[in-house]
């Protein structure tokens, strides 16, 4: 809405009036113009003042910026933490296995670059293994394997541990830390006393 | 721009001309003024430590709820509502924060209110408002026992239906500082203090049991009296605990000078904190020592989400003389909030505000669901926010610089 008004009368047709008799100017020589040419060259004058108004507004008109950018990769991503499988507490390497669910909630995609945590004594791997792409408003589980080096260097009670995981879209690549909740710690520190048992600090 | 408004006027003349030529008449387009909604107005309190040591975050709190009032009542968000604010000064004081709580509930005009600052002063303000059932959002209160009750650890349970918050709590904050420190920083050894209120021992608290936890060993604990600026002995026992870090629950006034005050006594130590000592004025309290210094603050870094771009261009266009500090964005999505559980009640009852307005202020409360500036606000069946994001800090180069994001999802 421009707020300029209607060009055209609103609802009113009648013929105006005619304007009145300009008195005649002194002085030297003039043209002579009948009241209906000096009405037509007005009306012209005026059409055209509008049109190129118009043609200006509309030339100079505010274009629509670009598109929005997409949000960073780990403001779209979720993850969850869904369950802890403990394989053979006798087998060697001392491994177990959870799965997480990633979601995200853009329309765009995410690549999950990869998953790692921070504690020394611990490595991942991952299944599908990272790469691994996440449609956009898509999920998919990811089975993570745990293989404990060193029992010397893991956590015996954490509350809140991280899973890191490196995640890009078309805005950026970014490495963000999920705290996956009180299950998670609770069946990790489960899962590390089962798999170390007294070796655990 | 300047071209442009001489084309647009230009042909609006013309236009103008035109149609009066035409038809000697102009459209009606309603008039009145673009100024003010309506007729009814409705006031959003605003409860933050305007002066004192603390008021550059309370300054930064008051300008973002205000900034929010302006863009609703500029876009006619709530037909028929006017917003305004009533801001007053709790100087960082409980006592003085809850009769605030008495004189905010006094006005039946104010149908939610924003704030505080401190823990310690919305735990004194809680039963004043919820006993009003006036509805109080606060973007930085932290302590978990506001809306999981003293027992959160064993039993959560929520004290006040009519208390929500925009920030996240200490239940995570502290264990994300830990897992930190000892981690990634690669500090293991820790002395903590505490300035003996409920944010800083809180805080405090959940920092250390992580920390234990992860391996840490905890080398010593202080406590200092907030009214203080002298921490020379604190600072000694630092140095002398051969202490690798030190983790301080509390806020910037205090923090800035026993950043300063360790260094000076030779332990060249960071110091460690929570979003309490996330502000500039830590920074210029604790001098150059401070670099290296790190702090824990709730949410994502307001600059870096594409949803608070718009909020910062428009702080800055109000012309604020102070910086919205850490809690504007969080301030805005408070008090966004309330505009949200205002709007959901007036058009749930023909366009009017009910007899029962605050009481039905606090229901929608619960219910709230936006975009806003610190991403998806939203509010759990205690009262906390969904969002649940915080940042790792650390003094660089005389200012904040982001370390490592992360995200509570369980």
């Amino acid at each position: 809405m421009s707020g300029i008004g209607p060009v055209e009368p609103d609802g009113d047709t009648r013929p105006l009036d005619p304007p009145p008799v300009a008195p005649r100017p002194r002085g030297g020589p003039r043209t002579r113009m009948t009241r209906r040419h000096r009405g037509a060259a007005a009306a012209a004058f005026l059409t055209v003042a509008a049109l190129t108004a118009g043609t200006l507004l509309y030339v100079t008109r505010p274009r629509p910026g670009p598109p929005p950018e997409p949000r960073f990769p780990s403001q779209t991503t979720s993850f969850r933490y869904l369950y802890m499988q403990v394989r053979d507490t006798d087998a060697r390497p001392r491994e177990f296995e959870f799965t997480i669910q990633t979601f995200t909630e853009s329309d765009a995609p995410v690549t999950v670059l990869g998953i790692s945590q921070p504690y020394a004594g611990l490595s991942l791997i991952s299944r599908p293994e990272t790469p691994l792409r996440v449609k956009g408003g898509g999920s998919r589980k990811i089975a993570v394997t745990v293989r404990v080096a060193d029992c010397g260097k893991v956590p015996r009670n954490a509350g809140l541990p991280f899973l890191d995981v490196t995640l890009r879209n078309t805005r950026a690549k970014e490495a963000h830390s999920y705290i996956l909740g009180a299950c998670y710690a609770r069946d990790l520190s489960r899962a590390l006393e089962e798999a170390c048992g007294n070796e655990i600090r | 721009m300047r071209q442009r408004s001489l084309i647009a006027i230009t042909a609006a003349l013309a236009a103008g001309a035109l149609t009066l030529t035409a038809c000697g008449s102009r459209d009606d387009n309603g008039g009145g003024s673009d100024s003010g909604n309506g007729d009814t107005t409705v006031v959003i309190g605003v409860d933050a430590p305007l002066t004192g040591d603390l008021s550059a975050l309370g300054l930064g709190i008051k300008n973002s709820v205000d900034l929010a009032t302006k863009i609703a009542n500029k876009e006619k968000y709530v037909e028929g509502v006017t917003f305004k604010i009533e801001a007053l000064d709790d100087q960082g004081q409980a006592s003085v924060g809850q009769q605030n709580a008495t004189k905010l509930v006094a006005n039946k005009d104010v149908l939610g209110v924003v704030g505080p600052l401190n823990s310690s002063v919305g735990e004194s303000m809680q039963k004043v408002f919820d006993s009003a059932k006036l509805v109080e959002v606060s973007p930085a209160n932290t302590n978990p026992a506001l809306t999981q009750g003293v027992n959160w650890q064993t039993k959560k349970e929520r004290p006040y239906k009519s208390y929500f918050r925009t920030a996240t709590t200490d239940a995570i904050q502290g264990p994300f500082a830990a897992q930190y420190v000892f981690n990634e920083a690669k500090k293991k050894k820790v002395f903590v203090i505490d300035d003996k209120k409920t944010y800083g021992a809180g805080l405090a608290a959940t920092f250390t049991a992580e920390f234990k936890e992860l391996g840490g060993q905890v080398v010593g604990t202080e406590h200092i009296n907030p009214e203080s600026k002298d921490f020379s002995a604190v600072a000694t026992k630092v140095k002398n605990s051969g202490a690798d870090v030190v983790y301080y629950g509390g806020e910037y006034p205090q923090a800035g000078p026993l950043s300063k005050q360790i260094k000076e006594a030779g332990a060249k130590i960071p110091l460690v904190g929570g979003d309490g000592i996330y502000s500039a004025d830590f920074i210029k309290l604790s001098g150059a020592a401070g670099t290296g210094d790190l702090a824990t603050s709730v949410g994502a870094p307001v600059e870096s989400l594409p949803s608070a771009k718009e909020f910062v261009a428009n702080y800055k266009a109000e012309g604020y003389k102070e910086a919205y500090e850490a809690y504007g964005g969080y301030s805005y999505d408070s008090a966004w909030a309330i505009i949200e559980a205002v709007k959901k009640v007036v058009e749930d009852n023909d366009g009017k505000l009910p007899d029962d307005a605050r009481a039905k202020v606090v229901d929608a409360m619960q219910n709230v669901s936006f975009d806003g500036v610190t991403g998806k606000v939203s509010f759990d069946e205690f009262g906390d926010a969904t969002n649940k994001q915080l940042t790792v800090y650390t003094v660089k180069g005389g200012d904040w610089a982001t370390v490592k994001s992360g995200t509570f999802t369980g």
